[in-house]
């Protein structure tokens, strides 16, 4: 998947929150940046009270981050396939099996843990 | 009458475990076989609401799921507002033992989930004389924690939450959206401390971790269940400890996570009743 494709993706999603007021809700206390890692290329999400306010791609060496998801574009297609297979399923999955890193602040992923996996999972049955 | 009232009945036994006082509540379904089932940590007998309400399972087995003391509508002991609670083994052997002779059940079925699998190993190989056999489900000699268990205990933030959110990477997902959601909700419910309680004997307790070979599968059958979609006991976790187990069964459940029973129960059903026929034919 070629960086352009993942902007797209990652825009959809961002449409796709706009479009949830419970994830609104359940996001409200949630105003951090993260580090979503593709294949080596750097996306900066910048959420702002339960919304994706602005997507950045990187690399950067400024953009501060609290937390970051290190994987792949092969594992992010399966795990946004309707039915994932085991281990594919969800983020803690991808990183017991050895496709994902979770860095940073983990606290302030578990504390908003519900919101960022729902956004995550955005994207599924969008995959090619 | 149009509203549909379901056959199982809820009561409570008082019980002194280990020297204090424990009102225990209990559901109950059927009639044959007495089968006791243990609820995950962090959740309650609501877990087992499908099996409970199964005129298949009720028809010859005696169904019965308690909450443990803190989880559900059993209430936590006199003074837990200044205790911490903290699960183990022998407390939890206890209450098993305790609430099954309090019923005066002859040689049930233990049949337990998660931690409640771990403790079925456990009195498998502490007092297999006391029951009929075993059904270990999600169920594993030990399993070191992949998450810090102190984030369910917080001032700042709800550990119900966000145990739910952790433990919802344990949800196959082939399980149907409603279950998938009572499943969470019983996390959310779960009283503060308890989830973290509970897991503190689920991942820090090895006391069996090289004993499987003493469980004697001749005398009581031991069968367990894993499904494909654990995270935290995998099917891998549950080989290894059938394979420690000389006589152990082992079925690896598909499109199941780690809490089958209340997750997916149509695709638990026929796993729950080829594990009692083969109760029944040892």
């Amino acid at each position: 998947m070629c960086a352009g494709d993942m902007m797209s993706r990652l825009e959809a999603m961002q449409a796709a929150l706009a479009g949830k007021p419970h994830l609104k809700r359940l996001g409200a206390l949630f105003s951090d940046t993260v580090l979503f890692e593709v294949d080596g290329r750097d996306y900066y999400l910048h959420f702002h009270r339960g919304a994706l306010e602005r997507i950045e791609q990187g690399p950067s060496r400024k953009i501060p981050w609290q937390f970051a998801l290190r994987t792949d574009a092969q594992a992010l297609e399966e795990f946004w396939k309707p039915l994932p297979a085991p281990g594919f399923h969800d983020i803690f999955g991808l990183v017991k099996i050895g496709r994902a890193r979770i860095e940073g602040d983990i606290l302030r992923l578990v504390r908003n843990l519900r919101f960022f996996k729902e956004f995550m999972a955005l994207a599924r049955g969008d995959a090619a | 009458m149009t509203g549909h009232i379901e056959a199982i009945t809820g009561r409570y036994v008082n019980l002194d475990i280990g020297g204090v006082a424990q009102r225990i509540y209990f559901e109950e379904n059927g009639q044959g076989t007495p089968v006791v089932c243990l609820h995950t940590a962090g959740a309650d007998n609501r877990q087992w609401r499908f099996i409970l309400g199964d005129e298949d399972f009720t028809e010859n087995h005696r169904i019965i799921a308690f909450d443990m003391p803190w989880h559900g509508k059993s209430l936590p002991p006199e003074s837990f507002e200044t205790a911490e609670y903290l699960l183990t083994t022998e407390t939890y052997m206890q209450t098993v033992l305790a609430f099954c002779a309090a019923l005066g059940l002859e040689k049930p079925v233990l049949a337990g989930c998660s931690m409640g699998g771990r403790i079925a190993l456990q009195l498998a190989l502490h007092k297999p004389e006391m029951f009929s056999g075993f059904i270990a489900i999600e169920a594993s000699d030990f399993q070191p924690a992949w998450y810090d268990i102190d984030w369910f205990h917080r001032p700042d933030a709800h550990g119900g939450e966000m145990g739910a959110a952790l433990v919802s990477a344990n949800i196959a997902p082939q399980a149907p959206n409603a279950e998938r959601w009572n499943t969470q909700w019983m996390f959310m419910q779960s009283g503060p401390g308890v989830f973290r309680g509970d897991l503190s004997f689920y991942t820090r307790d090895d006391s069996l971790v090289g004993k499987l070979g003493g469980i004697d599968t001749a005398k009581t059958p031991v069968h367990i269940l894993c499904g494909e979609y654990d995270l935290t006991c995998t099917p891998e976790d549950a080989k290894r400890t059938a394979d420690a187990i000389p006589g152990a069964t082992l079925a690896v459940m598909r499109e199941l996570g780690h809490f089958p029973m209340s997750e997916h129960p149509m695709a638990f059903r026929p796993y729950f009743a080829d594990a009692l026929e083969r109760m029944r034919a040892a």
